[in-house]
């Protein structure tokens, strides 16, 4: 009987004219989507080449040491493959940034800021059509599952044979869930054959191990709705009724959760602005700089030019033995100090996010965003971890280069030694591990599976009790 | 056989749909319950298949208690709803296929079910048609046929006369008198007094939930309709 029953739904929803729309929509939309995220990649791929090679091109141009302080290296970061099916933030933070002697290194000149009309609508990447449109197919799929038969009178009928109530809705679920994953399931495995066969796109195993999460993750998701329409769906008794409130909690979730989050974090926990910040730091590099000239102005007083040329060479050695141990010290001095306004700061947003992440958890749509993006190595947690893999690696090509540009001076003028970057220091990075991201993600998915058993206890009991009449 | 036992219901608002019912439907006869809107009829029906629970009372199908063993008593009870909409995108086979199903009628096969179709006065034509096409009428046969299919010995059926045409309607009566005969209990709701008195073995007149008269065929043959019609199922007669 389970099965007649789970048969006639499949049946029911396949040959509905909702089915075929669905159907369409999903496939062109998801085929799209996927398309525009190999392309985007493609280009993205492209330009973070050709950034490498025009910043090793601008290294081995350098024509000394001192230049190469000022200039420093620029550091790309890498496009994600994963970007291909969830762009996370990858558009909206920046993708270089400077590591020079001075400044505390940042990552600038996003994909937004080059080009701010994308950052008005956003990717158009899985994510965002699992979020918003196949959550809305799987609510148009349940809203009438239960007062729907009631309406047409099918219900009673059905109830007037020898049929438990607790299998007549189980039934229901499974062959409604099968029927709703018909749409959603056969694009999404074309788009991602097309991500197979695309060429210059290669997926790694652990690769692969991420997007078969991801594809948990989505089927949490859209179960979450689900079985929160079978709920409304047997707790109401007009199907309008049923589509409105649905709507409603929709919105809510999808839309005024997430944002009134972010906004309540910001409130319970402010942080101070980035000009604050950048502030502090000139500030501080202004004070260092005085404190620096006076220094310098003292060691020339105490040690004066020698007038006995004999001991002229002598003197420069110490000079620049100073001067080396000087250099480091004052900029290992800004480095510390800048290091810890910038900790105190990171702190306090990281507190911040953290608050407006595990606020906004509630939504199942910001479950979604979070923990596929830590999944495809998009999210902000990984930019964060990029960022501080450049702040670590300043103090260290700081150093490198004081060292080389003390023992390069030539103090009694002429030509600077072309820099040598055989030994410099190079910025490492190593993304996030599989094991890492899990756990990341593993509140999400908990969240999401509790949602669903919570939504799914309440239809059957909500049933059990239901008004067929 | 079927019987109810001091049945009532008593909404939550305090509207006394039924007031304690008596009434015994043997088989081989067809009970006809008149009354206007909202005398109670629909509510009856509803006690007697466990659709809402009694506030009081009792009622049994062959003998099983139908509040105390719902899926039991069920297997031995067919019924037609007021307004049955059926699934508009299946066809009408599919429909009589997956509700025979439902009542555990597994061997059946397309010919049975064009059949029993048949036997309604469905036109052949509209078999493979998308029930959602169907008129009022089509819908009430169709919901007759599954309720014909699943041959239970009680038949239960709530104003089944009121989408169909007169010859359709006639047509329904002759069937109904059919299944009498091969020993159905058949429990009828309607406030078509004149075309039932025709097959109604025994009738009932309910007003504001309460059973107020019983008669037999022969006292009905003597009784004046239109005085009846006017005097019970008149609107005015609840208010
Ligand atoms: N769910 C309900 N809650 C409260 N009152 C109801 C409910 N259903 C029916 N009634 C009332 O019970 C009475 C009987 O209704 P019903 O059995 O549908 O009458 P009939 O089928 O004879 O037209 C009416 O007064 C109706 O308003
Ligand atoms: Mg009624």
């Amino acid at each position: 009987m389970l099965r007649d029953i789970i048969t006639k739904e499949i049946q029911d929803t396949i040959m509905s004219p909702k089915f075929v729309f669905t159907f369409l929509l999903c496939t062109i939309l998801i085929l799209i989507s996927v398309y525009t995220g190999i392309n985007t990649y493609q280009s993205e791929q492209k330009e973070y080449s050709a950034a490498v090679a025009l910043n090793r091109k601008n290294l081995d141009s350098q024509a000394s040491y001192q230049t190469l302080a000022g200039v420093g290296v620029k550091i790309n970061r890498e496009p994600q493959v994963l970007s291909t099916v969830v762009s996370g933030v990858q558009e909206a933070v920046g993708r270089q940034a400077t590591v020079n002697i001075a400044f505390d290194p940042n990552l600038v000149d996003s994909k937004f800021s080059s080009n701010p009309i994308f950052a008005v609508f956003g990717a158009l990447d899985l994510t965002f059509i699992v979020k918003i449109v196949l959550s809305l197919f799987a609510i148009l799929f349940t809203y009438d599952a239960i007062v729907g038969e009631k309406e047409r009178g099918t219900l009673k009928l059905a109830l007037s044979n020898k049929v438990p109530r607790d299998r007549l809705i189980l039934g229901k679920a499974i062959g409604g869930f099968v029927s709703l994953l018909i749409p959603l399931v056969i694009p999404m495995v074309l788009g991602l054959i097309i991500l197979m066969l695309y060429p210059n796109i290669s997926l790694s195993g652990e690769d692969w191990g991420r997007i078969g999460l991801i594809f948990l993750m989505f089927l949490l998701y859209l179960s979450v709705f689900f079985t929160l329409g079978l709920f409304v769906s047997s707790r109401t008794s007009r199907s309008s009724t049923s589509f409105l409130l649905l709507l409603f909690i929709w919105v809510t979730f999808v839309t005024i959760i997430p944002k009134a989050a972010v906004m309540a974090a910001g409130q319970i926990k402010p942080i101070p602005s980035v000009h604050e910040i950048t502030a502090q730091k000139d500030a501080y590099l202004q004070e260092v700089q005085k404190e620096a000239i006076a220094e310098q102005t003292a060691y020339f007083k105490e040690n004066p030019t020698p007038k006995d040329q004999a001991k002229v060479p002598q003197w420069r050695e110490d000079v620049k033995l100073w001067l080396e141990e000087f250099q480091q010290r004052m900029t290992s001095k800004l480095d510390e100090r800048n290091a810890a306004i910038e900790r105190e700061y990171q702190t306090k947003v990281r507190g911040q996010q953290k608050m407006a992440v595990n606020l906004s958890r509630i939504s199942p749509a910001s479950a979604l965003m979070f923990s596929t993006m830590s999944l495809a190595k998009t999210g902000i947690s990984e930019y964060e971890r990029f960022l501080n893999s450049i702040r670590t690696y300043k103090p260290i090509f700081t150093k490198w280069i004081n060292e080389k540009m003390m023992r390069s001076l030539n103090l009694s003028g002429g030509q600077q030694p072309t820099p040598e970057l055989d030994d410099m220091p190079h910025h490492e990075f190593t993304a996030e591990t599989f094991g890492d991201s899990f756990s990341r993600v593993l509140p999400d998915l908990v969240l999401m599976v509790f949602l669903i058993i919570l939504f799914f206890v309440g239809a059957f009991v909500s049933f059990s009790k239901y008004d067929v009449r | 056989m079927l019987e109810a036992k001091e049945l009532t219901k008593k909404y939550e608002d305090g509207v006394i749909a039924l007031d304690h019912l008596n009434l015994k439907v043997e088989s081989g006869e067809i009970f006809c319950m008149f009354g206007a809107n909202g005398a109670g009829k629909t509510t009856a029906i509803n006690l007697f298949l466990n659709f809402i629970p009694p506030t009081e009372g009792t009622v049994f199908i062959e003998g099983i208690d139908m509040i105390k063993e719902p899926l039991k008593a069920k297997d031995f009870v067919s019924f037609v709803s007021e307004n049955v909409t059926l699934y508009g995108n299946f066809s009408a086979f599919q429909n009589i296929n997956y509700f025979s199903k439902l009542a555990g009628k597994r061997n059946l096969t397309r010919d049975d079910y064009s059949n029993v179709m048949k036997r309604v006065g469905l036109q052949e034509e509209a078999f493979n048609m998308r029930t959602k096409n169907f008129s009022k009428g089509m819908r009430q046969k169709l919901g007759i046929a599954i309720a014909i299919i699943k041959d239970a010995p009680n038949i239960i059926l709530d104003e089944p006369t009121s989408g169909l045409d007169p010859k359709s309607g006639q047509e329904f009566l002759v069937l109904l008198s059919e299944l009498r005969d091969l020993g159905k209990s058949i429990f009828m709701s309607t406030h078509d007094i004149f075309r039932a008195k025709f097959v109604a073995d025994r009738v009932g007149f309910m007003q504001k939930g309460k059973l107020v008269m019983l008669k037999s065929k022969e006292e009905l043959a003597g009784e004046d309709l239109n005085q009846l019609y006017i005097e019970y199922m008149h609107e005015h007669a609840n208010s």
